[in-house]
């Protein structure tokens, strides 16, 4: 029962943390309609940013996540207008293609940059544990966990308590609408998009703790990020966090109950089953096709 | 003739272009006599292996140009089933002692077969999803690979036994044998493009629904097309594994060799014969240069990365097809385009409307139909029918369910509650293209023909039945291009026929989607808006064929707006509000009922004015 618990609860822990994590690309992907597979890639590249701080000047990495969150947001930015805003107006295959290119680019980059071996961060926490009623929960993954909530707090406000962020939703709902009503909407892609990316540098800091990482885990992170989108529903913020508290649990118990080598198939085996089962995800709804069409 | 103009420039066009088309043809024969001739002059085995690991590609990147390239569902996942029939003849040799020749073609059924399973499983789902689930279909079978230790040998990989032939021969006979597969994939892409299924695909790929409203069999049609790109690639794989004497999860279930698939079609040319190979052949070249200059780097990966940003953003139609239609444009600048050929205004006389129309047979029922988006009862117990032999008009304020209904009669959408029948037969739950199979052809508010086909193409896309064997029937046959040519001859826009779907104006288009629907032969023709954002002559013109048409004894349900014309054609018209009849019977009669006035304007309005809206 207490080992049951723990599980749980490890989970959920860092189910936050994925949360997190997949919340850009399911911002980017309801405004925009791109699937930002270069997504995995920029968590990665966020990661070994907060490597560096560590290694280099000994800077906790989720105090780290105060340097490499505006750093993501500028690279997000400069991403935007130098390749995605090409293709805003390209068929849906084309974007597709775009971040795939992008996604390999970047694990080569940091091929060079700083090797193709694994890192991790080791900060004095990183396998430390709590006993709180008879249950150990990991100090890490608390305190990544608590920092991706607040992240996620400061993300719902900036997208519900300011201008920008109701321009956001208003573009992602009806484009042509926002636009009638004097909103920009190409500087608001780019601002939603480097947004989305921001977060995958406080997501970056976060798993470098939590994950052993080196450039081509990119792939394990997109796919696991997807899987998370599709079964919340792709393009709702909200499902986006509740698919991820539920892959935090769903990969704990395939961990402790089965076998740590199959954990890597649980996302894959979530995407087969939810669309098979039910393509919508959780919290999706089917929209009327016949008029987006138009 | 009003036909000449657009012959002539056609036939010009054609032999502007054939100097090139022949050079093309010249230089793919040469190229392909001096791939066969070449082990025979040179023992050079460096080169030998270049080209051998050119031929995979080619043959991996003609797979994804059929699913890709012809059917428009971007994969990812082309290296899965190269690994998927390495992994198949690895097992089947070591575990099971097949003799490498059956296992060849074992290797190429498992993938299809597997690509056909995944194609069925995702068949509800359109779009992003497929991309999602190629990758993760790839990343899976490298998992099971590495983790079914007792089957596959994990991370250690299966040894294959070594060839069995004199080893003077060195890899000679593995050259012929990807040479041969690298033609089997040619001669594949080249038949499916010559067929129905071709088409089809293409069809697909343009416009999905619209492919099923003109009665394609699209499931039947994607399952087989991922499944066809999927075979060749198989079997290579199974050879592929034993040129290597080496299976291994990461080096069979390889992403990069995805990428080297999509960069090849892209360079090489979308949805064109040669264009895999041509490309496949370019990317080992590359990829040696690389190898030689970056080996062991991660160089070459960010050059293939940045390779591929640069030819979707740049040469989005592939090299070989931009230098040619470049070509083609310095040859034909002088030659007038679509645009300025002048359109027929042949005056419309307009017949005087004879009395009720039609038998008392109720050729459509609708019987209380349903259909919510989230709150909002789009249509609302809909209960109404369409008579044989009559233009039924369909009309009500904008948002009272006109389109959403005929979107629930052809099957577009899934009713929440209701059932429709056509000629007493059941409609419910039958996929679109059976609804088009039992006599429903429908046009589109904003026009949906499939744009970079050409007017022809077009016209003969529509499939009255779904067999196997159409699957293989040529893409154009005779007897349809006859037909096909009457129907445009009839709406006015035979002069076109060659002319992409693309480059008409909106009007035309309207008229080539009727040819197109009446190429079905349907019982009963929906036209949703057809006289909208057309000029006046244009509509003159259509109200005449729909009015020619109906005296033929073809059945009509028109949506439109324009009052003066569906006062002038339908009897009856219904009047929809808030997705429900509110009124039937005669245009007289419904312009003067008070609650249809009601309905559309609010109180105080006359029929006078109601006449002009």
């Amino acid at each position: 029962m207490h080992q049951a618990v723990q599980t749980i609860v490890q989970g959920l822990l860092l189910g936050g943390v994925y949360a997190l994590a997949s919340s850009g690309l399911s911002l980017v992907f309801g405004v925009m309609n791109v699937i930002n597979v270069a997504h995995g890639a920029m968590l990665i590249l966020a990661a070994y940013l907060s490597w560096e701080l560590w290694t280099r000047a000994g800077i906790d990495p989720i105090v780290g996540a105060l340097v490499t969150t505006p750093v993501m947001f500028a690279f997000g930015w400069i991403t935007y207008q130098g390749l995605i805003r090409r293709a805003r107006n390209a068929a849906a295959s084309t974007s597709v293609l775009l971040t795939f290119a992008l996604a390999i680019m970047l694990e080569g980059l940091m091929g060079l940059g700083f090797k193709n071996v694994y890192r991790s961060v080791t900060p004095s926490y990183y396998n430390r544990s709590f006993k709180v009623a008879g249950i150990y929960i990991g100090e890490a993954r608390l305190y990544a966990c608590g920092a991706a909530l607040v992240v996620l707090v400061g993300l719902w406000l900036v997208l519900t308590r300011t201008w920008a962020g109701r321009a956001i939703r208003a573009s992602s709902q009806n484009p042509q609408g926002a636009q009638l009503m004097g909103i920009d909407v190409g500087a608001i892609a780019a601002l939603t998009f480097a947004l989305g990316i921001a977060t995958t540098g406080a997501g970056g800091s976060l798993i470098s703790v939590l994950y052993p990482f080196f450039p081509a885990s990119h792939y394990l992170w997109i796919t696991r990020l997807l899987a998370i989108i599709v079964l919340g529903g792709m393009g709702s913020l909200g499902g986006a966090v509740i698919g991820a508290l539920l892959m935090g649990v769903a990969e704990s118990l395939v961990a402790v109950y089965w076998d740590t080598s199959w954990v890597t198939g649980v996302p894959y085996a979530v995407i087969f089953v939810i669309l098979l089962v039910r393509p919508q995800g959780i919290l999706g709804t089917r929209t009327r096709e016949d008029v987006a069409a138009a | 003739m009003t036909v000449g103009a657009g012959r002539i420039s056609g036939s010009r066009l054609l032999a502007d272009v054939r100097p090139e088309r022949l050079a093309y043809a010249a230089a793919i024969c040469a190229g392909l006599v001096w791939l066969l001739v070449f082990p025979l002059y040179t023992h050079d085995q460096y080169w030998q292996s270049v080209l051998i690991f050119g031929f995979v590609f080619a043959v991996m990147a003609g797979g994804w140009n059929i699913i890709s390239g012809y059917c428009g569902y971007i994969s990812l996942g082309q290296s899965a089933f190269l690994g998927l029939g390495a992994y198949t003849t690895g097992i089947l040799t070591v575990r099971y002692h097949f003799e490498a020749w059956t296992t060849i073609p074992l290797a190429g059924l498992v993938s299809a077969a597997a690509a056909a399973l995944l194609g069925t499983v995702i068949m509800r789902t359109r779009g992003h999803s497929f991309v999602i689930i190629t990758i993760a279909f790839l990343l899976i079978l490298e998992l099971v690979a590495i983790n079914l230790r007792g089957f596959t040998d994990g991370t250690t990989g299966i040894t294959m036994p070594l060839t069995f032939y004199p080893t003077k021969w060195q890899n000679t006979p593995f050259y012929y044998v990807f040479f041969f597969l690298m033609l089997l994939s040619v001669l594949m892409t080249w038949g499916i493009r010559r067929t129905k299924f071709g088409t089809g695909l293409i069809a697909i790929r343009e416009d999905e629904d619209k492919a099923g409203a003109v009665g394609i069999n699209t499931a039947v049609y994607k399952v087989l097309g991922f499944a066809a790109s999927a075979v060749l690639v198989g079997a290579t794989g199974g050879v592929y594994g034993y040129f290597l004497t080496f299976i291994d999860p990461t080096g069979m279930f390889n992403i990069l060799y995805s990428v080297f698939a999509v960069l090849a079609v892209l360079l090489g040319g979308r949805a064109t014969i040669w264009g895999p190979v041509i490309g496949g052949l370019l990317i080992e070249l590359l990829r040696e240069e690389a190898n030689v200059h970056f080996g062991g780097s991660s160089l070459d990966i960010v050059i293939f990365g940045g390779l591929m940003a640069a030819v979707v953003l740049f040469l989005p139609q592939g090299v070989v097809p931009t230098v040619s239609a470049w070509l083609q444009r310095r040859r034909t600048r002088h030659i007038p385009g679509v645009s300025e050929l002048a359109i027929d205004l042949r005056a419309a006389g307009v017949p005087v409307s004879t009395g009720p129309r039609g038998s008392d047979r109720r050729l459509l029922e609708v019987d209380g139909l349903e259909k919510r988006f989230g709150g909002v009862r789009a249509v609302d117990g809909l209960s109404f029918h369409v008579r044989e032999g009559t233009i039924t008009g369909l009309i009500g304020p904008n948002g009272s369910g006109k389109t959403t209904a005929f979107n629930l009669i052809d099957g577009m959408m899934k009713p929440d509650g209701g059932e429709v029948r056509l000629d007493g037969r059941r409609l419910t739950g039958r996929p679109t293209w059976e609804r088009a199979h039992l006599g429903l052809g429908r046009t589109f508010q904003i026009t949906r023909l499939f744009r970079r086909m050409t007017v022809l193409e077009n016209v003969v896309a529509p499939l009255r039945a779904f067999k196997w064997s159409q699957l293989a029937a040529g893409a154009v046959a005779g007897h349809e291009v006859r037909r096909a040519e009457e129907l445009l001859e009839f709406v006015g826009m035979l002069r076109f026929r060659d002319t992409e779907a693309g480059a008409l104006s909106y009007g035309q288009q309207k008229l080539v989607e009727l040819a197109q629907i009446l190429m079905l032969d349907p019982k009963l023709i929906m036209l949703d808006e057809p006289a909208g954002g057309i000029n006046p002559t244009l509509i003159e013109r259509l109200a005449e064929k729909i009015r020619e048409l109906n005296a033929m004894g073809k059945t009509f349900l028109i949506v439109e707006h324009n009052m003066p014309l569906v006062a002038e054609l339908c009897d009856p018209v219904i009047v929809l509000a808030r997705g429900k009849t509110i009124a039937a019977g005669p245009a007289a009669e419904i312009q003067a009922d008070p609650e249809v006035l009601d309905a559309y304007l609010g109180e105080g309005w006359t029929a006078d004015e109601m006449a002009n809206v």
